[in-house]
């Protein structure tokens, strides 16, 4: 090894990060499951949101039935007076 | 039984934190010249060997595999910079007088002209005089061919010799 080559190893020499490294890492480790937490949260509004609209949809589904039901009978009893007319 | 696995795993990740941080740190701090991008750097790839920690199988292993990961990591971040090294060659002062060996000064202005290699050359160069790794080690960290290992090496050491004679520090 020559002289540029122990320069080099004495220049890129490992150095330690600064203090209170390994409690910045633990920090970053324990702060995870807030986010989770949060992920979780974001999936049950979704799913809520969801739900919600599928029940409204029931509800609009149901409407239009009743209102066809209603309009099937009053053309029934038309379409009986139009027939009693007619003989 | 799961606690107990979890309390190993965690005093394992301590140990290999404590051991392994200095080098993490240093090589991304080495490769990138920049001390708070080299400190995050070094936390995401222990938070990425804390989430890995069941696949690695014996302490060599997670040395080996935290080299890779940091190597890998330093090279990402400076891509992303998309730039140039932060250091020019302009910018590496020149020294008044000779300095001497082991000169703090001498230290800094080899870590600035390291900084100012392409990127390969530079990781190259980093894990041969931080980390003590032969040609072959390097190769196989970098995921690149001895050939160029080897090549990248000799141009670089002639290269430095040049740029520091240059500036009137030479063999001693």
């Amino acid at each position: 090894m020559d002289w540029l080559e122990q320069e080099l190893t004495q220049a890129l020499a490992r150095k330690e990060p600064a203090p209170g490294f390994d409690g910045r890492v633990r920090a970053r480790l324990h702060r995870r499951p807030q986010w989770l937490a949060i992920a979780a949260t974001i999936l049950v509004m979704i799913g809520g949101g969801e739900a919600w609209r599928q029940h409204q949809g029931q509800v609009a589904k149901e409407q239009v039935m009743t209102a066809l039901r209603i309009a099937g009978s009053k053309l029934n009893r038309v379409q009986v007076q139009l027939k009693g007319t007619e003989q | 039984m799961i606690g107990l696995t979890a309390v190993r795993q965690a005093l394992d990740f301590g140990e290999l934190m404590r051991e392994h941080r200095a080098m993490v740190f240093s090589v991304a701090w080495h490769f990138l010249h920049d001390r708070d991008l080299a400190e995050e750097i070094a936390q995401d790839v222990f938070l990425s060997l804390h989430k890995n920690l069941a696949g690695i199988e014996t302490p060599a292993h997670a040395g080996f595999w935290l080299r890779k990961v940091a190597v890998q990591r330093a090279i990402d971040a400076a891509r992303k910079r998309q730039r140039r090294p932060q250091v020019a060659l302009e910018d590496v002062a020149e020294p008044s007088v000779r300095p001497p060996a082991g000169d703090p000064m001498l230290g800094e202005m080899l870590r600035k002209l390291i900084a100012t290699l392409p990127e390969t050359p530079r990781m190259a160069m980093i894990l041969k005089y931080q980390e003590d790794l032969d040609p072959t080690e390097i190769a196989e960290t970098m995921g690149i061919p001895l050939g160029t290992v080897k090549s990248h090496i000799q141009r670089s050491l002639a290269l430095l010799r040049e740029k520091l004679e240059r500036r009137g520090v030479g063999e001693r």
